[in-house]
């Protein structure tokens, strides 16, 4: 009976699966092991300066700590003004690239568009903005605001496409247009969820905002690179344990509005 | 050409499928203008469809569709829009912004007629307030106006959705399974709300409902759906022959 073998059948092609995904799967790390240049007996070298590094890091040193600070806020003010940037451009896009509002005519070049735009790192744009617009935090604030245009969009549509659609067909049915339907039905359901993810990106962004100074776009990071590259390492510390303080901080402010949001 | 009856429902000669099923196939039916026209039939007959077809929520593949003399299956954008205000849709989930109040709900109904500006500021004028009042009124709902509306009882968001219908001024109602989510008295007095409402405003209506005795109850005119796929399976011809009716001309 064909009905009584389908199991059988089943957990035959699952194994034979198996075996073919662990090898495809093994293939893969091989591969990667290759290109990373994976060499063990180097990091046995280095891991004694490592240990000599740390033991000369303390005590740290806050002898600079109001121009640390001010490098700090600078970080913060990046990430706090790039992700309002982002937002911003990311409303028309995540209408755009939200399938049950879009027209269908833009639907793939929007969805296009935040492909190019998040994949692209915020520290490339920043080193574009650099070149564009000149060392200093605003090209920081640029870089973030465009990559974080395509994050902030991406979750945002994906958000507005599972919304529910009866109430955006009750709207229509009162003769009302697409931006009337958006602001009356839909923006209700999906403001509390839209701030939410607006501050999951901004918490993010500030982490990632802290080593936008390498590539010359001001904040912390510019203490971090240059203390970095004069080996001065109680400093280097220094600068670590505020970038830890300033980012649990923001983590745990952020949180704890998105707690109260849901 | 043919308009159709002025504020009336005509469709001629329905064709729609989804992919290979028909659901319709040279469907007519005609809702003389204050009409009210009980679409019965089990379910996979096509009674949502039929309702979205004639609100333009669905496109049929082929026929003519007249609502309030407007050629529902011709229009597009502004001119869809246009003919959507005379057209009110109660449904069987209601429907209603959650996150709004009662009156914000019924509110709606303006949003046709009023600027893009008042809708994103909520601030309507003091007509349309008034309308509201009025219509949250005559739905024995007004001293729950500012509740929340997912606060509300589903009696209770059917009465608003109803409001909604009478706040746009429509001339067609088309529902669908109104009272499919409420128990049997809420059903029976939020139907006779609707009935009575409509007949005050000399309202067409086309209104879907699975139970044949609620429908003959309130309709003036039962039209029994078919199930075209299984036309040929004995139960189901058992299922949609017509009930007898005395005063029944299904056309």
């Amino acid at each position: 009976m064909p009905v009584s073998t389908l199991p059988d059948r089943s957990q035959h092609g699952s194994a034979a699966r198996f075996v073919a995904v662990l090898v495809v799967v093994g293939a893969f790390y091989l591969l990667c092991f290759y290109f990373a240049e994976i060499d063990l007996g180097r990091l046995w070298d280095g891991l004694p300066r490592l240990g000599r590094w740390a033991l000369r890091a303390w005590p740290p040193n806050f002898s600079d700590l109001p121009i640390l600070l001010t490098r700090a806020a600078e970080t913060v003010a990046m990430a706090t003004l790039g992700t309002t940037l982002g937002a911003l451009i990311a409303v028309p896009l995540c209408l755009l690239a939200a399938r049950n509002i879009a027209p269908a005519a833009l639907y793939l070049p929007a969805r296009w568009l935040l492909n190019i735009l998040r994949g692209i790192d915020s520290f490339v744009f920043a080193l574009l903005f650099v070149a564009a617009v000149g060392l200093g935090p605003f090209a920081g604030v640029l870089g973030i605001g465009v990559h974080a245009a395509g994050s902030i969009a991406k979750l945002w549509a994906e958000d507005i496409e599972v919304v529910e659609r009866g109430p955006i067909e009750a709207a229509m049915m009162t003769g009302a247009g697409r931006l009337k339907v958006v602001f009356y039905a839909l923006l209700p359901d999906v403001l509390p969820s839209l701030t939410s993810i607006g501050l999951y990106i901004w918490e993010f962004n500030v982490r990632a905002s802290t080593v936008l100074g390498i590539v010359g776009a001001g904040g912390i990071g510019q203490e971090l690179k240059s203390a970095i590259d004069l080996l001065d390492f109680p400093r280097v510390f220094a600068i670590l344990l505020i970038i830890l303080v300033m980012v649990t901080v923001i983590d745990q402010v952020s949180a704890s509005v998105r707690a109260r949001l849901s | 050409m043919t308009q159709g009856t002025g504020s009336g429902v005509t469709i001629r000669n329905l064709d729609k499928r989804y992919g290979t099923r028909r659901v319709f196939e040279k469907f007519s039916l005609i809702a003389e203008p204050g009409e009210f026209v009980a679409l019965l039939g089990p379910s996979g007959a096509g009674k949502t469809t039929l309702l979205r077809c004639v609100a333009r929520l669905a496109d049929p593949d082929g026929g003519e569709i007249f609502a309030a003399g407007h050629p529902m299956h011709l229009l597009l954008g502004r001119a869809l829009r246009q003919a959507r205000r005379e057209i009110g849709f109660v449904f069987q989930q209601f429907n209603l912004v959650r996150r709004r109040s009662a009156i914000g709900n019924v509110l709606a109904g303006r949003l046709g007629a009023v600027p893009l500006w008042r809708v994103v500021a909520g601030r309507y004028g003091v007509e349309d307030r008034k309308s509201a009042h009025a219509a949250l009124e005559r739905v024995g709902l007004l001293p729950l106006a500012t509740q929340r509306a997912d606060r509300l009882s589903g009696g209770e968001q059917q009465r608003v959705a109803i409001a909604r219908a009478l706040v746009q001024r429509s001339k067609i109602l088309l529902a669908d399974e109104p009272v499919a989510s409420l128990d049997p008295d809420t059903a029976e007095s939020v139907l006779s709300l609707l009935r009575d409402i409509v007949r005050e405003h000399r309202m067409t209506v086309l209104c879907s409902l699975h139970q044949p005795l609620l429908a003959h109850r309130f309709a003036d005119r039962t039209c029994q759906l078919e199930t075209l796929a299984h036309h040929d399976h004995h139960e189901d011809l058992q299922l949609t022959k017509p009930l007898p009716r005395p005063h029944d001309p299904i056309p």
